[in-house]
Parts: C-alpha cells; structure tokens; sequence
C-alpha cells in the first residue's frame, strides 16, 4: 500500500478532512515540538490511479516560511532605510514553525505522494508551495498534488479527494510577489518616518510609526472623511412644497428641483405658480415594481451587512466565520464570486434547513414550488462559490450568540438569494403648476417574498394616494416655501470604508478587515458610538497622529504632477492590479517586483527630500495642537 | 458706408440679431483691406466679423440707437411683477452661478480637480451606500466625483450693449448654459423675455446662446472663482451671526 502524506492549512481542517476521508476511525499522533499539529493516520481509496492508500493526515499553521533582510540589514540603524529597495532578502522557516517544518520532511521520506489541502485562495497556493518545499528536503522525488474544495462537507470533500489537481503557481507567485512588495516598502518608509520622527516628541518615541501600504490609504480614508465633516459649511437652501387634499387624504407634492440656493429665485418661481392659480397633471404612471432579492453573498458584503446588521467589526465576523467554515458549517468565506456555478444543487442545501424552528417552514415553502434561481452577480474568482450554509445546524451546537447571529445571517441570505423578488405597485403623480413639477409617489407592498426570510431589508408602503386623471386641473389646498439647511456628511463607519476599500480597488476582501484593525491598533484611528442602543453606529475617528501623518505625505508630494499621495489609494491599486496580472500569466513576479518597487521609490525619495513637510504636520498636530 | 460694409452690418442683423457699430466696422474694414483686395468672399468677412464680435465686448461693437435692442433701464424694479421683453437684446454673460448646488460642494469639488482627482485612473470613490446592492455603486458614485459641469438651474448676470446690467434666471435647462461650457463674456440673444420682479427668465425659446467669449475676464473669473465662493460663505456665515445677535438669542453661547 501506498504511503501518501496530506497536509491542510490549519489543525481543524485537517482533522475535518481526516475525519470523512477515515470514515471517523483514525489514529491521533501528536507530533514533537508543537502542541496544536497532530497527524491522523488512516487508509483510504483515492481511486485511480493511488488506490487504497496508507493517509498522513497532518497540517500546517498558516504560513510556514518569513522573508526577511539578511542579517547585517535588520538593525533599525544598519543601513540607510533607501537601501532596503534593494537589500537582499531570504526566505526561512519561522522560528515558531520549525516543529512543523521538520514533521512534514519526516513524513515525506516515507511518502510517495504529497497532497495539498491548504485553502483554496491565492494565500493557500502560496502556502502550498511552501509545504511542498519542506516536503522535497525529505524527499526529493515526491509527487505532488492539489485537492481543491470549498467547504469540508462530507461528500464535497470524498469527492475532491477523487479529483485531484495541480498548485496554481501563478496564484503562489503572485503571492510571493505581495510578500517582498510589503517587506521592502513596509520596512523603508516604517524606518524612514520613524527614525526621522522619533524626536519630536516623546509621543512618537514610544512606538515606531508603521507604515503599510494599504494601512495607510485605508487611514486616508478616515481622515478624508474626518475633514470634510470638520471643514464642512453649513448653507440655507429653499424650496416649494405643494399640498393638495383630496378624499381626506393630504397628498404632498415634492419639488422637481428639490431645493435650491437662491431665495430670491425661489420666491419669484412659487409667485408664478400661485399666479396659475391651477395645477395640471400632467403623468399618472402606476407600474408594478419589485425590490430585489439579494445577490449571492461575498467576503465584502458579509463584513459590511455583517457590520452593519449584526454589530460586529468585520474582523470579528470573519473570524466567526472561518469557524464556521473550520466545522463543515458554511462554505469558505473568502470569496469574490457573486454567482452560483449551475452544477450546484441549491435546492439540495435549500433542503437541509428543513428542521430549523424559524426559517425551516420558508424553506419548505421554497422546495414546494416558491424556489426561484438566484441571481447572478459579476464577480467569478472562479475559485469558490459565494458563501452558503452547508448544512443544517442546531443553536444549541453553536457555542456562542455571535456564531448563531453570524450563522443565521448565511442562512437567511442564502434562502433570500433562492426566493422571488418582493412585489409592488408603485404609483408616480406628476404635475405643472405655473412653470414648475412637483411629483408625488406612492408605493404598496402586494407580495413581501425573500422580504419574510432575509428580516434585514425594509420595505414598507408608504400612504395611499387617491385617483388623479391625466390631464385633469386642480388648485392646490396649500403652496408655499419651505427653508433647510445643508448638513455634513458622517464620520466614516467600518462597513462604509470597507464599501470605500472595495470601490477603490485596495485591499483583497479577505484582507480588508485585517486592515482596519490594524490602523485602530496602531492608534492612527479610534472608534466612537454615534446615537444610542439599537440604532447606535461605531464611527472611525483619526486621532491627531494619523492627521499629521495623511496630512505630511499629501504635502510631501503637492505640486508634483505624477507623484499621487501615499495616503490614497492610488498606488496601492495599481499593485493589486499587477498582482492579477502575475495571476492572469500576463505579467512575471519579477516584472511586478521591479515596476511596483519603482513607483514606491520614486515617493520614498521625495518623502526624504521633503521630510520636513512631514515634519511639520506632526508638530502641528502632536505637538502645538496638544497645547492648546 | 461701402457695399461690403453695408452687406456685412446687414448679415450680422438679420442672422445674428447683431447691429454692430459704424466706428467698429470701420476699423474692422481697414484691418481687413488685405482680404479685401485678394477678392476674399463677402460671406467669409462675415463669418470673421463675427467670430471679433462674439470676442469683443459688446459694449465697444454694438449700437444701442434702437431702444428696443437693449434692457430697459429700470428693469432692476423689484415691484413690477411681469413684464415682457420682445427685443432682440444681445447680451453679454458677466457671471455665472450654479444655484442648485451648495456653495460648499462647488469648492469641494474645484478641490478635487486641484488635487488631479478629475484625471482619468485618479478618481476616488468618497461615498459608497452601505445596504443596497452593490451593482448600484458606480451609478451612486458618479455625482460626487464629476470635476466639471453643472447640472444648475443657473443665475446669470447679463449686460447689453449700453451696459445695463440684470440677473437671468434659468427657468428651463437650456444646454449650453453650465459652468464651464459658458465662459464669461458669452454672447446671447433675448427674444420675448419675460422679466419678473427684475430678473429674466432664461427659457430654451426666449433665450439663444451665440457663443463666444471675453478671454481676459474669462480667465480672471476662473482664477478668482474658488476665493469667491468662499468669500460668500464666510459672508453669509456673517449675516447668520449677526441675525441670531440681533435677536438677541443664543449668539452669546457661541
């Protein structure tokens, strides 16, 4: 029999695996050096052309290997922080991960084959080639191979056993490339700022300033949004309202124009619609009208409904989730893809919710001829389905509110997305008065659909409106001018800078969240409530560093042409696109290497000719703005 | 007055409702004698006459002897409610307003444009609806990101040729009329204007735009555009005061 090794990203994932491929009789064997790794010994058939094999089931615990600078280049003061554009780097195996390494080298010298089961995204490519390297130090002449699967269902995962496939070694290139990018960057302007800061204040000695190329467009963000609340100024508007009663119904006519900023116009425009005495109708359109089921459910939207719905920030969501995942609960929550592939049977998992108290009856309604095929997005990253729940599970085999909050939201999406649109009857009454249009809209809910499963949508109908006829004049019961005032935009809330991260092109939307967390630790950033109990938001606030800071690079870089901002998100979307050229095969890990490393370089060099302007921003802020 | 004089005055009336002055076209005929010579079409002067007039300021090329072809002088008068206007009046644009939008997003966005965000692949999302379907971002976004264009209605100060000034309104969305499309010093033809409580009411069939422009005040309001809306900001952030001191409100919490 066949010795084969098996290696999966994390512990959970590997005994899950083991667990269904053993049939649930399998031998633990803890390994030397580390307490989470075991490997699970078992036999199994792979089908042609293994057969019945001998399985060591093991894992790894994310990544396996650290690319660092050479030694005489780590000291925060051994070389000019320019020179780490170009220092030589190496890759080794993390100090912590030596255990692990040598248990796959050691349990490679007695396999024919290694099979890969790290997820299946780009970083578990990545890791994937890393696995494979320890495994040639044991045996040079191992066969590898890939398990690619989504979930760890029972028969999801026998049936990727089956199927074997090859690493993606662009997506591992990629990969790689983003590692040396965010080395080499991270640690040139990180030791830049902070050594040229540090003596400023005490302040900004007790911590180094950190630098990452997507913290700080992230932070830009925040700040951005920050000024224009503070800057923002206040100004009158006017407007005309029209009310007109009929059959007891005070209908309200809404300005064409809404408002404007001009009193005088204003006053001259409503002279002339009460010198017509008479308003027209002049359209009744009544049409049916429908609010959408939700799209299936991605990465980003799960952190931002998930933040919004379930108050949670989204790093807690995904963490929530990838447990989910770990126990064969959900399918993997990293994900791009909006569309459901047509080979999966929806109404299988439709059907799996059965037995739940409070969604169980719906689903039944949905298999009895209420199921309808969802609707497909525009994102494929042809990698993983969107997020779905795999089976059905109990509340009680939830181990906190958080997991059955965050696993009640799959479900319901999910059966959303299998339901039909909710249906209504909206009615728009559209009329010229003197010069001007006013419309009113009506709306009625004749069908609420996914609107009973997926509680987090609002769709309610408004006051009826009594019968016009086209063409038909009336006078209005009351015309007159009304007067607001313009107010500032909020300050940025986590689901909307994730929405702003994603429309921006930074960040992957597994990534995301990891960001946001980090500038909060790094205290570029604090969180605030905004109102109170049920409808209270969480609001990102910069604190006075990470002004200075967003506001020293923006002035580093004005008044040239072709320099964009660190703090934008520019740069780092340009990265994230070559990085899918590397994916795409259009472009090779050097190629990207060199051209994203110039673009840094090029800001890294301003930055230290103008590093007063940096300079200056921190005393601003940190320094004069602390004393008064 | 010669013949290629009396035909291109003639043109420039009966097609562009323009009465240009005698001194002006004088002088336009003797910068021109070298055409003149060379046999040039009367057809083509023309057409260069006028592109000098829309360029010129109307004041220094048109006649103001018909009463009917300029602004009366009282129209400013608050208290009459309607009149009409059956003209034509040229006119000449000396400002122009987007009065359907906040001073504050006006500069907000000429600070976008200074900070390259109009360029293409420069653009930066601001503001995403959190909530709604995620294929109606980019339709959401579009609105606070345009650098240039104006979707008013405007506010216009127009001048005739004897240098009478009033307001126009753009009662109905005429398409020429945006900020940025209309530069300052652009000609237009009032016909059947009606005027109320002193102001004119821009519609597509009373107003025509002829195009053109004063380059030197074009370019000096340009510059001065952003220090302007921000100087009625502050203004009116006076005024505000000064209504809440005067009624001897809360103006001392401030």
């Amino acid at each position: 029999m066949s010795r084969i090794l098996c290696v999966a990203e994390k512990p959970a994932i590997a005994k899950a695996v083991a667990q269904h491929l053993s049939g649930g009789s399998f031998q633990t064997v803890p390994i030397r050096g580390s307490p989470y790794v075991k490997n699970y010994l078992f036999d199994f058939n792979f089908g042609n052309p293994w057969g019945t094999c001998s399985v060591t089931m093991t894992s790894v615990i994310g990544h396996l290997t650290a690319l660092d600078f050479e030694s005489n280049y780590r000291g925060w003061t051994s070389c000019p922080p320019g020179a780490l554009f170009e220092a030589p780097v190496q890759e080794s195996v993390a100090h912590d991960k030596k255990a692990v390494a040598r248990n796959i080298a050691e349990q490679a010298a007695r396999s024919k084959a290694l099979f890969i089961w790290t997820d299946c995204d780009r970083e578990g490519e990545h890791i994937g080639t890393e696995v494979r390297k320890e495994a040639r130090r044991g045996n040079a002449r191992i066969l590898v191979k890939r398990a690619k699967f989504s979930n760890t269902e029972r028969a999801h995962v026998l049936q990727a056993a089956r199927a074997l496939i090859e690493l993606d070694e662009l997506q591992a290139n990629a990969v790689a490339a983003r590692i040396e990018l965010d080395l080499r960057i991270g640690a040139a302007f990180t030791r830049l700022q902070t050594l040229q800061l540090q003596n400023l204040s005490p302040i900004l000695a007790e911590q180094p300033i950190s630098y990452g190329s997507c913290q700080f467009p992230t932070l830009g963000f925040v700040v951005d949004r920050y000024l224009r609340v503070k800057n923002f100024k206040r100004e009158k508007f006017w407007g005309i309202k029209v009310m007109y009663t009929r059959d007891d119904i005070k209908v309200n006519f809404l300005w064409r124009r809404v408002h404007l900023f001009d009193r005088a116009a204003v006053t001259i425009m409503l002279e002339r619609c009460l010198a017509a005495k008479k308003a027209k109708v002049v359209k009744v359109n009544q049409k049916p009208t429908s609010k959408w089921r939700p799209l299936p459910l991605t990465t980003v939207d799960l952190q931002m409904m998930g933040s919004r719905y379930l108050r949670m920030d989204s790093q807690k969501i995904m963490k929530i989730a990838e447990g989910l995942y770990t126990k064969g609960f959900i399918s993997y929550p990293r994900t791009e893809t909006d569309q459901f592939d047509k080979a999966i049977d929806l109404k299988k998992l439709v059907e799996k919710q059965f037995p739940d108290n409070n969604w169980g009856q719906y689903a039944r309604d949905l298999i009895n001829g209420k199921f309808r095929t969802p609707r497909s997005g525009r994102h494929n990253d042809r990698a993983h389905p969107p997020i779905h729940p795999v089976c059905w599970v109990a509340p009680s085999s939830l181990p906190t509110a958080d997991d059955r909050k965050v696993y009640e939201f799959v479900v319901r999406r999910f059966l959303a997305c299998c339901s039909e649109d909710a249906k209504g009857q909206s009615t728009e009454i559209e009329i010229q008065y003197g010069d001007e249009f006013f419309h009113a809209n009506g709306l009625i809910v004749l069908e609420r659909n996914y609107l009973d499963v997926y509680v987090y949508d609002k769709w309610e109908s408004s006051q009826q409106l009594p019968k016009f006829e086209p063409g038909e004049m009336f006078e209005p019961t009351e015309a007159k001018i009304f007067d607001g005032k313009t107010s500032p935009p909020n300050y940025l809330t986590e689901p909307e800078l994730i929405g702003l991260m994603d429309a921006n092109g930074i960040g992957t939307d597994a990534t995301m969240a990891e960001h946001i967390a980090k500038i909060k630790d790094r205290q570029y950033v604090a969180t605030r409530n905004r109102g109170s109990g049920r409808s209270s938001v969480q609001e990102l606030i910069p604190t006075q560093l990470g002004i200075a800071l967003v506001e020293g690079y923006d002035n580093v870089v004005t008044g040239l042409p072709d320099s964009p901002s660190l703090s934008k998100p520019f740069l780092r979307k340009e990265m994230e696109l070559r990085m899918r050229e590397i994916c795409a095969g259009t472009k090779t890990r050097q190629q990207v290497v060199f051209e994203s490393l110039d673009m840094y370089r090029e800001v890294f060099i301003h930055t230290q000719r103008r590093i007063n302007m940096l300079k200056d921003a921190c005393r601003k802020y940190l320094i004069e703005g602390a004393m008064s | 007055m010669s013949t290629s004089q009396t035909q291109i005055a003639a043109q420039l009336q009966s097609t562009k409702s323009l009465s240009v002055s005698r001194s002006w076209l004088d002088t336009f005929i003797a910068s021109s004698s070298a055409s003149l010579q060379r046999n040039v079409p009367i057809s083509a002067l023309t057409q260069t006459a006028l592109f000098r007039v829309l360029s010129s300021d109307f004041r220094d090329t048109l006649t103001t002897t018909d009463p009917s072809s300029v602004l009366p002088v009282d129209i400013f008068d608050p208290t009459v409610k309607e009149r009409r206007l059956s003209g034509p009046i040229p006119v000449q644009v000396l400002d122009i307003e987007d009065i359907g939008s906040s001073l504050w997003s006006q500069v907000e966005a000429i600070e976008r444009v200074e900070r390259g965000e109009a360029i293409r692949g420069r653009e930066i999302v601001r503001t995403v609806n959190v909530g709604e379907d995620s294929e109606d971002w980019t339709s959401n976004n579009n609105n606070n990101n345009a650098g240039s264009g104006s979707n008013g209605p405007h506010r216009l100060i127009l001048q005739d040729a004897a240098g009478t000034r009033t307001v126009g309104i753009e009662l109905r969305r005429i398409g020429d009329i945006s900020i940025g499309k209309l530069p300052i010093g652009a000609k237009m033809i009032l016909r059947n204007a009606t005027v109320a409580r002193g102001m004119v009411l821009l519609t597509p069939d009373c107003a025509t735009v002829l195009g053109g422009k004063i380059e030197s005040m074009d370019r000096a309001w340009k510059e001065g555009r952003k220090a302007r809306l921000l100087a009625r900001i502050d203004e009116m952030a006076r005024e505000e005061r000064q209504m809440s001191g005067s009624r001897g409100g809360d103006a001392m919490d401030e």
